[in-house]
């Protein structure tokens, strides 16, 4: 028993210990945990979990399906993914820059609902030409998303409203208002959603015929790389990224270095929210081309869990947004094909979540396990 | 009249005993957003439960409806000991924890619903039905003019909340495991150095929120949708936070803005329905307690003491 449980431990450290791959070590760790947690419960239900998994990566476009229908082939599925993926890596760095000021930013959902409203009203009922509509329908969102998260930092900062209270309130206040405008004056009778944008402010090029197949290509893919490498330069290499990382770490420490604490909450929140604005253009006009009354997308609280796993780092969040959109684009193929339910989806992703929150634990526990074993070998 | 007074109680009392349970939690120095997710499982443990043996009892008969708030308490306690878990054994952040917890019992409780009900009762459904809960009125007192619309057509589970809230006040404010559980909040050193554990403290308060919500949980399904259905997860949790907030971590005042959330919402159902306007203005209502809650709490969020040791982790070598 002694010896199976030192056998563990020095697995654990040899897997997880070097401080330096940890970063990477122990969310790929949680990630693994999860699968074969997730794998258990599709075992359990009487289901092959390799089939499932499998389509999970079929429904993305990374692995062939057995058969497609016409103008269809794993371009157009990994096209369509991308599309899903674009709002999720938008969303997911409004919450790593939020993270690391210290603030959670609950509130991306109500941020996106807001911006792609706007930006519908405004720019995609009108009639402009498409090199003139595309850029400012991402103006508005970052406008929109910007004043929401700056609101939500405003209200932290100015009367010490607990950032997570706040923005949960704007989500639902906003939810249910732009669902009475989109129900009086925007709803479209048949589809029961609002009016759809005109092509030529959408974001994604739908059904554009591309050899024998017609895809959605996603623009705002590029834009969402490309920002993605702006932050990380943005958080490593500036002093507004130091500033708001002394604020996150501790604010009082900040204060006494001289750091002006609450402008620093307000700008990192201004910053996050234009990021989830961005996802909520790309969302609402990007991969829809409408809007669901009564709604919150659900991309802004899985963004939670994409950023909690990449540790809230830039580079990371690219490959876990990429992952946790596999998990989700794929359910609907793995419904279809192998009669699971989609929503076994979310409780993966909820349990890579229920992980990587114990990431600090583990750490701790390897740490442990680690200095019980240089000090055996000490006494050896 | 009468109406707001009664639709409005039947919807802040359960945000009430909700959020004693998260007063408890917090006084105990632990952070509880996992509120929304607790109430959530709470209800979907119990509309299982009395699902279950519906079958087995008359139409009439009120049977299932307490079993059900049995169970709710129940399921809504077992969930609560992974908040605890995170919280106090694997330290980890409680706000992130919180919100974890309240993802999973989302995704939890609809896959389950769903599965539940495709391979036990062979329908494709994702809701539980329930129906609504009989109402009483008290004889002599309803007859009071105004006030008397307190007693009339009350839910069962409104005299249970109001019993349960008071023994939650005695045990918070007149027993030594209250002392306890407010000093864990403010100086657990100085527990632990009386020789308590604060774990443990803190362990039993997280469980008491957990059973409490769990009954809030069940309350709203047997009385707002009358169904368990995802529909259950709308922010009362959180509703319930920002009433705690608002009444600083103490339970009458906790009592009163919940109160106040109540009747801003039956108010303002009351008025869409009496100036009939159509019913897409009920959105415009159903943000009514949200705006309430925003407003409240930048008045009075300043003035606010929350526990010192909200928040922290318990670190014995810490000092």
């Amino acid at each position: 028993m002694k010896g199976i449980s030192r056998g563990c431990k020095q697995g654990m450290v040899r897997l997880l210990g070097d401080e330096r791959r940890q970063s990477v070590s122990i969310p790929l760790f949680a990630i693994v945990l999860s699968l074969f947690a997730g794998a258990v419960v599709i075992l359990f239900l009487g289901k092959n979990p390799v089939t499932a998994y499998q389509n999970l990566l079929q429904g993305s476009g990374l692995l062939p399906k057995p058969s497609y229908a016409g103008y269809k082939g794993i371009l157009t599925d990994f096209t369509s993914f991308m599309n899903a993926w674009t709002p999720m890596l938008f969303a997911s760095l409004s919450v790593a820059v939020a993270l690391r000021a210290g603030l959670f930013n609950i509130g991306v959902s109500g941020q996106m609902l807001t911006a792609g409203f706007l930006a519908t009203l405004t720019i995609g009922y009108s009639s402009l030409a498409a090199p003139v509509a595309k850029p400012l329908v991402l103006a508005v969102g970052i406008l929109a998303g910007a004043a929401v998260g700056g609101l939500i930092g405003w209200l932290k900062h100015q009367f010490n409203i607990n950032e997570v209270v706040s923005s949960i309130m704007i989500n639902y206040i906003a939810q249910y208002v732009i669902s009475f405008f989109i129900n009086t004056y925007y709803v479209n009778p048949v589809s029961r959603q609002s009016n759809a944008v005109s092509k030529a402010a959408r974001l994604t090029l739908m059904d554009t015929p591309v050899g024998n197949l017609k895809m959605d290509i996603p623009l705002g893919i590029v834009l969402a790389v490309i920002t993605a490498a702006l932050i990380k330069f943005l958080l490593d290499r500036t002093v507004f990224g130091y500033e708001i990382k002394c604020v996150g770490t501790s604010r009082n420490a900040a204060r006494y270095a001289g750091i002006r604490v609450g402008r620093n909450m307000i700008a990192s929140m201004i910053l996050s929210g234009s990021l989830a604005g961005l996802a909520g253009v790309t969302y609402y006009l990007g991969y829809f081309g409408s809007i669901q009354p009564r709604v919150l997308p659900s991309t802004g609280f899985d963004a939670i869990a994409v950023s909690l796993l990449a540790n809230s780092n830039p580079v990371g969040i690219i490959f876990s947004s990429f992952l946790i959109t596999i998990i989700s684009k794929g359910s609907t193929y793995m419904n279809s094909s192998s009669g699971l339910e989609s929503e076994i989806a979310s409780v993966i992703t909820g349990v890579i979540l229920l992980f990587s929150a114990c990431g600090a634990f583990i750490r701790y526990k390897v740490k442990g396990f680690k200095d019980e074993l240089e000090e055996e070998r000490g006494k050896g | 009249m009468e109406r707001i007074i009664i639709d409005g109680l039947s919807f802040s009392l359960p945000l009430f005993i909700m959020a004693i349970g998260g007063i408890y939690s917090e006084k105990s120095g632990i952070t509880n957003l996992a509120l929304e997710g607790l109430q959530g499982v709470g209800a979907f443990t119990g509309a299982l439960a009395a699902v279950l043996v519906a079958g087995s009892f008359s139409d009439q008969s009120q049977a299932p409806f307490y079993l059900a708030v049995l169970f709710a308490i129940v399921g809504g306690t077992l969930y609560s000991l992974l908040h605890a878990l995170l919280c106090i054994r694997f330290k980890a952040n409680q706000v992130i924890s919180g919100v974890v917890i309240n993802i999973l019992a989302m995704a939890l409780t609809a896959f389950l619903t769903k599965y539940l009900n495709r391979s036990v009762f062979g329908a494709a459904s994702d809701k539980f039905v329930l129906g609504v809960s009989s109402r009483i009125t008290v004889p002599v007192l309803s007859r009071i003019p105004v006030l008397g619309a307190v007693f009339k057509d009350l839910y069962p589970f409104e005299i249970m909340i109001v019993v349960a809230a008071f023994a939650a006040w005695y045990v918070m404010y007149k027993t030594r495991y209250g002392m306890n559980l407010r000093a864990c909040g403010d100086n657990p050193h100085a527990v632990d150095a009386a020789g308590v554990d604060v774990g443990k403290v803190r362990l039993v308060a997280v469980m008491v929120s957990g059973g409490l919500s769990g009954m809030a949980g069940i309350c709203f399904a047997y009385s707002i949708s009358a169904n368990f259905s995802s529909s259950i997860y709308v922010g009362y949790g959180y509703l319930a936070i920002a009433a705690l907030i608002f009444g600083n971590w103490t339970i009458l005042p906790t009592l009163g803005s919940c109160l106040l959330f109540g009747f801003a919402r039956s108010g303002g159902y009351y008025l869409v329905q009496r100036m009939q306007m159509p019913s897409s203005y009920s959105d415009l209502v159903m943000t009514l307690p949200y705006v309430v809650t925003l407003l409240l709490l930048v008045f009075f969020s300043r003035y606010n003491r929350s526990p010192r040791a909200l928040g922290e982790i318990y670190d014995k070598g810490k000092r």
